[in-house]
């Protein structure tokens, strides 16, 4: 178990090689000259010149590729080409905000997700399993985008419950600004989370033990919960955990759409502005996170279901 | 142009809406606080990286320069400010002796000797204007004294950085003098000094904080802020050692009955607090202000029609809460241009010509501007000379039959032969409608566009590279002088110069290098004219507008006159409280 | 042999049993002839005509009313169509080879090479979707072409996986070993053998992966990265900010039913495929 989780983190090593080699290479063709972007309209060829010098984009390929692995592996990402300011403090200050969106919205819908879930299997094959799946079908058929338009101008316009857009850090101050935003979340991502648990569960529920243990004569109830609940935990737990790293980069369109200065809307900005350093921060940072809850994810795997031997 | 959405339902509701943005506003008893709101992040303090708007504003509570622009008069016109007097121009109009203001004290900080802020001297302003030009420190506003000042371009290539070495343009004559000699004449030079670029910095400070000198504003102005943490908002407060300024006597004809000369021989500044938030959705701002958390914002373009009524005016709604409207003349102009080193356009004038008759300016001006704004006739925007009022360009309005000639005398009858013409323009959902509304003009004489929305660098990449065909653009003046607009032309600037549409025509450029080296003069002028004129025949563009657009405030909200250069007015700004607290009751 | 013709036409049985996914097969059939026909130039090749007013709302002579340029909004949604279609089934052809030969290769060969090609989809999966989509379209020129290859590109990982997985499952099975028995080569096992038999999750994995094509249009519409120059369902729903405002629903509505007919068809023609072709999940559906 310690020799494998060993193994797995050492093997972040060459994923970063490759995800740093990915960020290099976008460095010299999607930004490839950023010095005349940040000098804006009056832009020289020789201050270009001078300025990309002092970005250090007239090093080697190779040195270029050496300082981004460096980046990757000291965490220390430099300055913001746009803003001069340390993007360590970018990062802490736009990560409260995302984060107070998407941790609750996720959370609420797992809940939900997983519960509506237990009640579709317990009623499978019948109306109200059917209505559900239909309804899940549908839901998932209509564009996101479509969800936040409608969803703004009914419920914060016409109707007035929510806030419009806006933001406001701290507990509780921030509640009626990301309480839409959460609303969508979770509308948006229970056709998907509901279709995916309920596959689950009835993949247990044909399993042997449980007709071994209906045979037995448990009741259905206890059979959902005791047995196919514990054992579809396993591929639920890497279901979540999968999604974890994709919680702090935000809510991109929410974002930008409630006017919350969170991380998605920064990315964009970057992006926009061709703000590399930020870019490469966010690329590596979110590399990093993903392999570390996938290697969590198979921890936890094993710990759920002794049956999973770790090789 | 999220921010466009859905604030025409908006206004119904304001007002049952819970206040959470609410602002201490009320709270400070007497205390005059100034509420104002900024669209975009602040990037920081540092003068040299002021280069947009936001952060120019921003450095200008807390830095000054040598000049600033009078507040009050038009046409614009430059000032003392940390200078005493103007500068005395010699040589020729190569040098310029600039006096200094004795007794002008950096604010306090812990990067001066016992924390307390030292007087401002010669030395400060030449070290500011080589830190410019210092290399390591890429200053986003070199280009304004590249090639101009004597020895500083030698000095950033060869002098290491090295403060302490001679500069023959830059003297420091006495403790209180110091004079500027050009390389060559540029009679827009003064205008350098009223730019946050050149603003009085601290050695001290700069080499105290290094790197992070762009979150410590520290400089002579009338506001002091702490350390910048990119908050969501920023509070001033009252320099307590400001020196001696008072509020302006005199402004255009007109100011006085509009209130603006109220203030006259006030020591400034007339607020105590300034606090500027940062909301960078519209409806958030209209919200806030609303509910008068805001002193002022401009018109949504969304609530235009409630706001305002045709021919009149504000709407009875507005006037009854005391809101007053101004109305903001932009120095700009937009356009479409061609790229004149692509075989298609170069020496084609008649397809410019029946391309540009065929753009139905009104219907954009009324789609997307509101019907207010100005359809460009030529390159130099109203309010500065070198514009014609009432000149009518002939290939600058619509007419569909003239320009279907043209076509044909180009050699595309009813464009036939011609290529489908790819416009590049920054994406948004306004930019993209208004490219399809040029495509659909286009059309109608068979001329087919393809847009292409694309972020600002990759626009920048195409026209920097030439790639592009045509591409959308707008340029807003650094100062106010023809000559920052003419420049835009002048084939040595093609791209990735400020002529990104690459035109080249000598006789052009005869005229643009003697302009440049006048004096403001008649004669000036009438060059400016000539050029205007010059423009609007070969269009080098389709041109777009000069925008104009509307501002609000509210009634407690004094003396906020409009201005393109608006580095350091807040210090004319005035608060009512009286006033606020009884209009507040009727928001 | 016997096996894969049986489960096929099993499946087909099944299929046509079920209604709901005839119908649906229909739908997708019909979407796909009327991109046709637009591609052909048969169909909405009009759409930029100004046909009347500007903004009026659905009328006998106007069925989805007009745009803010007086231009047809039916004929801009059937436009869209072809735009729809065209990334759902490139993005696909694009996708799905790149998803099974990495997939079956590192699957059957296994040892370095399967250590290799994981590396490499573990690299690319631990990137950001979004970010490596709008960087793809960056390095090209925008249009339809910039993105059905940016959503190509980036979707194959999970079929990728998947594929591997089963291809690991089966290449010690018995059948295969009686092949290897009988002198078969690699490549013989692989496409002639084990490849028939996984082939129902490609077409499952196909039919989801058309209709998340077409959502991210939208989304990328959104962004700035879409068609250029001529109509889409996401251009129209990205209008619909400032329309809506205005009363003006018709543009949205027309976008968003004519992609919810089309994403809910391929939703259950890709759940009614599953139950058909999955042998495991057979008797389930009671």
């Amino acid at each position: 178990m310690l020799q494998y989780s060993i193994r797995r983190l050492l093997y972040i090593i060459p994923v970063l090689l490759g995800v740093c080699f990915i960020v290099f290479v976008l460095y010299n063709f999607v930004a490839d000259d950023p010095a005349i972007t940040l000098l804006g309209k009056h832009a020289t060829v020789k201050q270009a010149a001078e300025l990309r010098k002092e970005l250090g984009l007239d090093k080697s390929y190779f040195l270029q590729y050496v300082d981004i692995v460096r980046s990757a592996f000291t965490f220390d990402f430099g300055r913001s080409w746009s803003s001069q300011q340390k993007i360590s403090e970018i990062l802490s200050n736009k990560a409260g905000a995302s984060l107070s969106l998407t941790i609750p919205a996720f959370i609420i819908s797992m809940i939900l997700g997983i519960s509506l879930s237990l009640i579709v299997s317990f009623f499978r094959g019948k109306a109200i399993d059917n209505s559900i799946r239909v309804i899940c079908i549908g839901m998932m058929s209509i564009s996101y985008l479509v969800y936040i338009i409608i969803f703004q101008y009914f419920f914060a316009f016409e109707w007035g419950l929510f806030e419009i857009s806006g933001y406001e850090s701290g507990f509780p101050a921030f509640i009626p600004y990301v309480a839409l935003p959460i609303l969508i979340t979770v509308v948006t991502s229970l056709g998907p989370d509901i279709r995916f648990f309920r596959t689950i569960m009835l993949d247990e529920i044909y399993q042997d033990y449980v007709r071994t243990a209906r045979a037995k004569g448990l009741s259905e109830r206890v059979i959902l919960f005791k047995h196919v609940l514990r054992n579809a935990l396993v591929p639920i737990i890497t279901y979540i955990v999968i999604q974890l790293p994709f919680l702090i980069l935000g809510a991109l369109l929410l974002e930008s759409f409630f006017d919350i200065p969170g991380l998605g809307g920064e990315l964009l900005r970057a992006i926009n502005s061709n703000d590399f350093p930020v870019i490469k921060a966010f690329t590596i940072m979110s590399a990093i996170a993903y392999m570390l809850f996938s290697l969590l994810t198979d921890i936890l795997y094993a710990l759920a279901d002794p049956r999973i031997k770790l090789q | 142009m999220k921010n466009l959405l859905f604030i025409l339902v908006l206004s119904i509701f304001s007002c049952t809406k819970n206040n959470s943005t609410s602002s201490a506003a009320g709270a400070e008893g007497a205390q005059k606080v100034l509420n104002l709101v900024v669209t975009a992040d602040v990037k920081g303090f540092d003068p040299n990286q002021a280069s947009d708007l936001y952060a120019g504003n921003e450095v200008a509570r807390v830095y000054e320069g040598l000049l600033q622009f009078h507040y009050l008069k038009r046409p614009y016109q430059l000032e003392p400010n940390l200078a005493d007097g103007m500068p005395t121009v010699g040589d020729g109009g190569l040098s310029y002796t600039f006096k200094l203001k004795k007794g002008v004290m950096f604010h306090d900080d812990v990067c001066f000797p016992n924390g307390k802020g030292r007087e401002l001297v010669a030395e400060d302003i030449a070290y500011s204007i080589k830190r410019m030009g210092d290399p390591k420190e890429q200053s986003k506003g070199w280009w304004l004294i590249e090639g101009k000042i004597a020895g500083l371009d030698d000095w950033r290539k060869n002098g290491n950085s090295d403060y302490s070495k001679e500069i023959s343009g830059i003297k420091v004559i006495d403790k209180h003098t110091i004079k500027f000699t050009l390389s060559r004449p540029f009679p827009q030079f003064l205008y350098a000094f009223a730019m946050p670029f050149t603003y009085a910095v601290a050695k001290e400070a700069v080499t105290k904080y290094g790197k992070e000198f762009v979150n410590h504003p520290i400089g002579t102005g009338p506001f002091i802020t702490g350390k910048y943490n990119q908050g969501n908002q920023i509070v001033y407060t009252r320099n307590p050692n400001y020196r001696t300024v008072t509020y302006p006597s005199e402004g255009e004809s007109g100011d006085s009955a509009k209130g603006f000369l109220k203030s006259a021989g006030q020591k400034l500044p007339l607020v105590d607090k300034i606090v500027v938030k940062i909301m960078k959705e519209e409806q958030t701002r209209w919200l806030n202000f609303l509910k008068g958390n805001l002193d002022a914002m401009g018109i949504p373009t969304e609530q235009f029609t409630n706001v305002m009524v045709p021919g009149k005016g504000l709407s009875d709604k507005f006037q009854k809460m005391g809101v007053m409207e101004r109305k903001s003349v932009g120095l700009d102009v937009t356009y479409n241009a061609f790229n004149h080193e692509h075989e298609l356009f170069k020496d084609n004038v008649k397809l410019r010509q029946a391309m540009s008759l065929a753009q139905d300016r009104d219907m954009l001006n009324k789609k997307f501007y509101q019907g207010v704004s100005i359809p460009a006739q030529s390159i130099t925007p109203p309010n500065i000379a070198g514009h014609i009022n009432g000149f009518v360009g002939e290939y600058q309005n619509l007419n569909i039959e003239k320009a279907k000639a043209k076509l044909a005398e180009a050699g595309y009858p009813e464009g036939k032969g011609l290529p489908e013409i790819t416009l590049h323009y920054t994406y948004n959902t306004k930019s993209r409608q208004i490219a399809e509304v040029f495509q659909q003009n286009m059309s109608k004489i068979g001329v087919k566009i393809k847009p292409v929305g694309v972020t600002w660098p990759e626009l920048m990449k195409v026209v920097n590279t030439k790639q592009s065909m045509m591409f959308s653009m707008a340029w807003g003046a650094d100062y106010p002088d023809a000559e920052n607009f003419l420049q835009l032309l002048y084939s040595k600037n093609s791209a990735p110069g400020a002529n990104g549409s690459n035109f080249s025509n000598p006789e052009y450029d005869a005229m643009f290098v003697k302009a440049s080296m006048m004096e403001d003069s008649p004669e000036r002028t009438a060059l400016y004219e000539k050029m205007y004129k010059f423009v609007s025949d070969k269009v080098p563009w389709i041109l777009g507008f000069h925008r104009v657009g509307y501002g609000l405030s509210h009634g407690w909200f004094k003396n906020y006159k409009f201005t393109e250069f608006n580095h350091g007015v807040a210090k004319y700004y005035d608060i009512d409280n009286s006033a606020k607290n009884e209009l507040k009751t009727k928001l | 042999m016997e096996k894969e013709y049986s489960l096929w036409a099993d499946a087909f049985r099944r299929l046509a049993k079920n209604k709901i996914a005839l119908i649906s097969l229909v739908i997708v059939v019909i979407y796909a002839i009327i991109a046709i026909l637009v591609s052909l130039g048969l169909l909405a090749g009009n759409w930029a005509e100004e046909v009347g007013p500007e903004n009026v709302a659905p009328t006998a002579e106007y069925l989805l009313g007009t745009d803010f340029l007086g231009r047809d909004v039916l004929r801009k949604v059937i436009y869209g169509t072809q735009v729809a279609m065209t990334v759902g089934f490139f993005s696909c052809v694009i996708a799905i080879p790149i998803g099974v030969t990495l997939g079956a290769v590192a699957g059957y060969f296994g040892g370095f090479v399967d250590e290799i090609i994981v590396w490499f989809y573990t690299t690319f999966a631990s990137i950001p979707y979004l970010m490596m989509l709008i960087s793809i379209s960056y390095v090209m020129e925008r249009g339809l072409k910039s993105m059905c290859i940016a959503l190509g590109v980036t979707s194959w990982v999970g079929l990728c996986r998947l594929v591997r997985g089963e291809v690991i499952k089966h290449r010690n099975r018995d059948y295969v070993q009686a092949v290897t028995s009988l002198g078969g080569g690699h490549a013989k096992k692989l496409f002639q053998h084990i490849l028939p038999n996984i082939f129902h999750l490609v077409i499952i994995n196909a039919s989801l992966r058309f209709q998340s094509a077409i959502k991210s249009e939208v989304i990328l519409s959104y962004l700035g990265l879409g068609v250029q120059g001529t109509p889409s369902w996401g251009k129209m729903i990205d209008d619909a900010k400032q329309d809506l405002m205005q009363g003006q629903w018709w543009q949205l509505a027309g976008a968003t039913l004519a992609m919810f007919f089309i994403v809910l068809a391929l939703n259950i023609l890709g759940d009614a495929l599953r139950d058909a072709l999955d042998p495991k999940l057979k008797g389930q559906e009671s």
